[in-house]
């Protein structure tokens, strides 16, 4: 009997996997993989506690993107065969007349043309790579594109909010070796491809990922939504693991896009050009004593004894994001100084980069800090701006969810850098442990950030060095060491305890409503009339 | 009240004001032009990187004007307690702010009070941990 069931499952999947075929290679070569090995799973790899593992670099093989149904080409829009069960989408009658008129108007009306978060499932099958971490209790998604992420619980753990989120609430649970995630709080923006069919906030999507070997992950999502449709839906499609891709980059699409249409400006002072710097220099390597935690034995520690910094924090950072020296100015949060080298001293900066500072503090040039215009903030200006972030931890990768909504992926198998010309607005960073510290350090940053409001310079010499030192069960000590020779006269070093939180991850979208833009180029622009 | 609560708390409200900020505050505000205003509310934004409430204010002549109040992020609302349905479209509400130097009727608050004596109090110390 139970043989019975199985023979039947693989010839439905297999099945659905040769309806899938779409008309370009890498579907058709990957629905014959989906074919070939969905009779044969046991080259699966797995995780330690024995589920498959689904950790890697993956990228869609189909043409979803441009269109779930089947769809001859158009103007930037290549032909795709369907990857909806039954062909069609089954839409109400006014829901299909508007699917209609966004495809008309999907230049413009394409939530993806101003950048804004694609939703789930539509990230699922953008054409760019993403990354997968696994642990025993999450399953975290990194997208190239606009350093998305997704947060996936696995533990039954997780806020539980009334919030509408662009990327939805995920939760996981494995059925044998079949991931299905439940993901819930949508909002009503986001659309499911470039053809126009969409959804209202009443969507509720059904994932379920089987690996079919160790190459391919059979992607399904399961479509519920009454206000739009009259019945539920279903997609499938394969997800491809991308050999030889050894690392996920930037693409920051409102940043590439305000910078191609001259609303935010290249500053030759501090901005990388391809052929006018030199080869990014070596970090500061500070070998240094560990300091010593209050209790070593209180510890969280992976299998492996390394200290375990999985969980929910925020730095309990001193008004660092308006300034690293003492402040306390009227109208900006109080801080208590977080610079510890020098000693007692302000920032070491060289003469024309001090008088840049203090321009910036000018109201017209408030318009001109990057995460005004929601670009992401940098590094280490992500870990002290006043928002939570998540870690997430493997024995060979550190991975930090920044809840403005971007990441950085931490590789710690020594790895070589990336070449001086891939410049990136979190760097590359490359961490190693000493002791009980983690340590990071980044180079190959852009140079476009600024360090904080206040304005705090730093160029695309900047390297940083950061130590992460676990004090005791829920607190670490953050160390941040800048070197940037061409805008200070020496490195100097922020420090900051980092705290475990209660609750988790609230999505911060922050493209959705930012007036505030506008309202500031109004003050530069006032200001030049 | 004495006068050093009085003051403690008016600065509590200052450091409130742009603790979620991810922009500059002095930029888009003039902290020099405190205002308070009382007005009908018209719609609540519950948005990112700013929530967003508008309120209709009858000025000396009056004429209606529709004001918009910037507040903290949705999330930093929500985890101080707040909920979109706390202020209701008609509701009569006194907020507390600083005007925009862009002169459009539009300011950033940190207080809104409701007619049942409830204050609404913007995202005091956000800059702080949420919980040790």
């Amino acid at each position: 009997m139970a043989d019975r069931m199985v023979t039947k499952v693989l010839i439905l999947l297999a099945l659905v996997a040769v309806g899938t075929t779409s008309t370009h290679l890498a579907s058709a070569q990957s629905a014959a993989a989906v074919a070939r090995v969905a009779a044969n799973p046991r080259t699966v790899p797995r995780t330690p506690d024995g589920r498959p593992d689904l950790q890697g670099i993956w990228q869609v093989g189909s043409r979803a993107a441009y269109g779930l149904e089947d769809h001859a080409a158009s103007y930037r829009m290549p032909a795709g065969s369907s990857v909806v069960e039954g062909d069609v989408i089954p839409y109400q009658p006014w829901a299909a007349a508007k699917r209609a008129e966004n495809f008309q108007q999907r230049a413009t009306a394409d939530p993806l043309s101003q950048c804004y978060l694609p939703g789930v499932p539509r990230i699922m099958y953008m054409e760019f790579p993403f990354q997968i971490f696994q642990t025993r209790d999450h399953l975290a998604m990194t997208f190239e594109w606009q350093q998305v992420f997704r947060l996936i619980y696995t533990n039954g753990s997780g806020p539980s909010t009334p919030l509408a989120f662009w990327m939805g609430d995920s939760r996981g649970r494995w059925e044998g070796d079949t991931l299905t995630v439940d993901v819930t709080n949508h909002n009503d923006r986001t659309w499911f491809d470039m053809a126009g069919n969409f959804h209202s906030d009443a969507l509720h999507v059904v994932e379920r990922y089987t690996m079919l070997d160790a190459d391919t992950i059979r992607y399904e999502a399961a479509i519920e939504d009454p206000k739009v449709f009259t019945r539920p839906w279903k997609i499938s499609m394969p997800l491809l693991r991308q050999k030889g891709m050894t690392r996920v980059l930037e693409y920051q699409c409102r940043a590439e896009m305000e910078e191609a249409n001259g609303d935010f400006k290249p500053d030759p002072r501090t901005w990388y050009q391809k052929g006018s710097g030199g080869a990014t220099p070596a970090a500061p390597r500070q070998v240094r004593a560990t300091a010593p935690g209050n209790g070593a034995g209180s510890l969280r520690r992976m299998p492996d004894g390394k200290p375990d910094l999985s969980g929910f924090f925020q730095a309990d950072a001193g008004g660092a994001n308006w300034g690293f020296e003492p402040h306390d100015e009227p109208f900006t949060p109080g801080g208590r100084g977080v610079l510890v080298d020098p000693p007692g001293g302000g920032l070491p900066y060289q003469p024309w980069a001090r008088a840049e500072k203090l321009d910036r503090n000018r109201p017209e040039r408030g318009y001109d800090d990057p995460t005004a215009h929601c670009f992401a903030g940098g590094v280490p200006r992500s870990l002290y701006v006043p928002s939570p972030f998540h870690i997430l931890q493997t024995p060979t990768y550190v991975v930090l969810l920044l809840e403005r909504m971007s990441w950085r992926i931490v590789p710690l198998d020594g790895r070589r850098r990336l070449p001086d010309t891939i410049r990136l607005w979190h760097g590359d960073s490359l961490g190693h442990w000493e002791g009980d510290t983690l340590v990071i350090e980044t180079t190959n940053l852009n140079g476009k950030t600024w360090l904080n409001e206040v304005g705090d310079v730093v160029s695309h010499a900047e390297t940083v060095t950061e130590r992460f030192t676990p004090i005791d069960a829920d607190a670490l000590r953050y160390e941040a060491t800048v070197n940037d020779p061409i805008v200070y006269t020496r490195p100097w070093t922020i420090a900051m305890p980092v705290k475990r939180q209660e609750g988790g991850l609230l999505e911060v979208a922050c493209l959705e409503d930012n007036q505030d833009l506008q309202h500031l180029k109004d003050v530069r622009d006032g200001s030049q009339k | 009240m004495t006068r050093g609560v009085w003051l403690a708390m008016m600065l509590w409200c200052a450091m409130a004001a742009h603790a979620a900020a991810h922009h500059s505050f002095s930029a888009e505000f003039d902290i020099n032009k405190p205002i308070t205003l009382t007005g009908t509310v018209t719609m609540v934004r519950w948005s990112n990187p700013h929530g967003w409430i508008y309120v209709d204010v009858k000025d000396a002549n009056g004429k209606v004007v529709n004001w918009a109040f910037e507040m903290a992020a949705a999330n930093q609302l929500y985890r101080r307690g707040w909920k979109p349905e706390d202020i209701p479209v008609g509701t009569l509400v006194t907020i507390d702010g600083w005007l925009a130097r862009n002169g459009s009727p539009m300011a950033n608050t940190d207080k809104i009070s409701l007619p049942d004596g409830r204050k609404l109090l913007g995202p005091a110390a956000s800059a702080a941990p949420v919980s040790p």
